[in-house]
């Protein structure tokens, strides 16, 4: 190896070093509803402190269901359902289309920059059917047997699990 | 304009409208003309599975007496009803499947698309629809969303399948549309927009052929870009999760994803239209943590990060 695949290989070990400790660093998340941060993320950890609905926090870790986070000088577990990501709302990219869809400002139309095949609703109202391209589609589908073999490889197993009943909709 | 031109014309207006005049429950008028029929997938569903058929009566309004009763010939509806045979709604799905791969096709890669059917058909199987044969794909297409379409059709964007972390996130963005079939969603609005737009005399004949089934779902693949209402969003986000679980993964995938899509994207063309006819992210996750509590605490389902078949 010669001293400049040496300088390279370092490079690129270092940026992908980088590249996720300055994301990490980047990721910050707003409480959506007040919540206990534990010790771990279990519900029944040591509970070591409390966030407030709005409360700016930064995101450390996620696993499963929780997020590790930085709230001022705790550090601790909160439920990923607590929390949304970004700051505050008002600079939030999803909030200013949602502003959009909604047709306050008239047209509906969102400025797309990137200039590559996207799906507008003009694009599908003008869509033209592709037999060829369906047909190859359907030549993917797997069998049940095939999946559930897939499945056992990852070492998932079925779970008996209720379906959710809604919790804003009385009448049920 | 040529007379087929005016026809989607008309149909694209009556679309418009259908919303606020229709208040009939299709299976409920079904069930009145023909009183409680099992139907075959029904019986075939495991024991939880009746929770969703139940949820599934919920969602839609409930039957009012239609207001305009001098121009609404109750009886002439009624005995036109029937309910969509599942070949009629494979067809259908078929078609707006065909239309919106005319808009973005398959990405060029056999081992993700194989890689997606699996993940998908696994999921699909702890549905209530599993008697169907499944179709999951990934379109290339820089947009993040992901579409289903009657009869058991599912497709994710190239522009979200590049966001997901672990397979258990892919998982619940499948399952949350593997929940809009199982539900029916699309096929409920196409039931009423028939019933009002198209009147008796279509109903009554067969849906069959690539003309009749289009005539009916409208222009291209419009009927993806129209958007089901909310209420149907946060149903499939509850099922999803459901389904995602009950195929052993992470049931925080879905929720993850939705955190993710609702404040990472630097694109906004690229969420435009997911945005338009879906709840914003946040309200998403809200709905979903009232729904799941503290319900998944106790559920240790898999990430499978590894295992992500990553883009070309």
């Amino acid at each position: 190896m010669t001293r400049a695949t040496h300088w390279l290989a370092a490079a690129g070990f270092a940026a992908a070093l980088l590249v996720p400790a300055w994301a990490a660093a980047q990721e910050i998340g707003t409480a959506l509803k007040p919540d206990e941060i534990k010790a771990e993320p279990f519900k029944d950890a040591k509970t070591v402190g409390q966030i407030a609905k709005g409360d700016r926090l930064e995101i450390v870790a996620r696993q499963s269901g929780w997020l590790q986070v930085k709230a001022g000088n705790k550090k601790g577990w909160v439920r990923l359902l607590s929390v949304r990501r970004g700051q505050g709302g008002q600079t939030n990219v999803a909030q200013e289309i949602g502003g959009v869809a909604t047709g306050r400002t008239g047209t509906g139309q969102v400025v797309s920059t990137t200039g590559v095949r996207g799906l507008s609703a003009e694009e599908l109202k003008a869509a033209k059917f592709d037999e060829k391209q369906i047909a190859k589609a359907e030549s993917f589908s797997a069998s049940p047997e095939d999946a559930r073999k897939f499945a056992g490889q990852g070492g998932l197993a079925a779970q008996k699990i209720k379906f959710l009943p809604d919790p804003r909709g009385g009448a049920r | 304009m040529n007379a087929r031109q005016m026809r989607t014309m008309l149909l694209v207006l009556g679309i418009g409208w259908t919303g606020s005049v229709v208040a009939i429950d299709l299976d409920e008028l079904r069930r009145a003309i023909e009183g409680p029929k099992q139907d075959k997938e029904q019986t075939e569903r495991p024991a939880p599975e009746k929770d969703a058929a139940k949820d599934a009566g919920t969602n839609a309004p409930a039957p009012t007496e239609p207001k305009k009763k001098e121009k609404f010939d109750i009886g002439k509806v009624l005995s036109a009803v029937r309910e969509i045979s599942v070949e009629e709604e494979i067809e259908i799905g078929r078609q707006i499947s065909g239309n919106l791969l005319g808009a973005a096709p398959l990405v060029a890669d056999d081992k993700l698309q194989a890689y997606v059917n699996r993940v998908g058909r696994w999921i699909a199987s702890q549905s209530g629809r599993s008697d169907l044969k499944w179709t999951f794909g990934v379109i290339d297409s820089a947009d993040i969303n992901a579409f289903a379409a009657p009869g058991g059709y599912v497709f994710i964007t190239k522009g979200l399948y590049a966001r997901l972390q672990d397979e258990a996130q892919l998982a619940g963005v499948l399952a949350h549309e593997i929940a809009h079939v199982q539900e029916k969603h699309h096929l409920k609005v196409l039931q009423k927009q028939q019933l009002m737009s198209l009147g008796s005399d279509a109903l009554s004949r067969k849906i069959k052929g690539e003309e009749v089934v289009q005539k009916l779902i409208g222009s291209g693949a419009e009927i993806l870009a129209r958007g089901l209402d909310k209420t149907a969003e946060f149903e499939a986000d509850r099922v999803g999760v459901v389904l995602a679980a009950r195929a052993g993964y992470d049931a925080f995938g879905l929720p993850a994803v939705l955190q993710d899509i609702g404040s990472n994207t630097k694109d906004a063309g690229s969420v435009a239209l997911l945005f338009k006819t879906h709840p914003h992210p946040d309200e998403r996750l809200s709905a979903l943590g009232e729904a799941m509590g503290q319900r998944f605490d106790d559920v240790n389902g898999k990430a499978l990060p590894k295992r992500l078949v990553r883009m070309p």
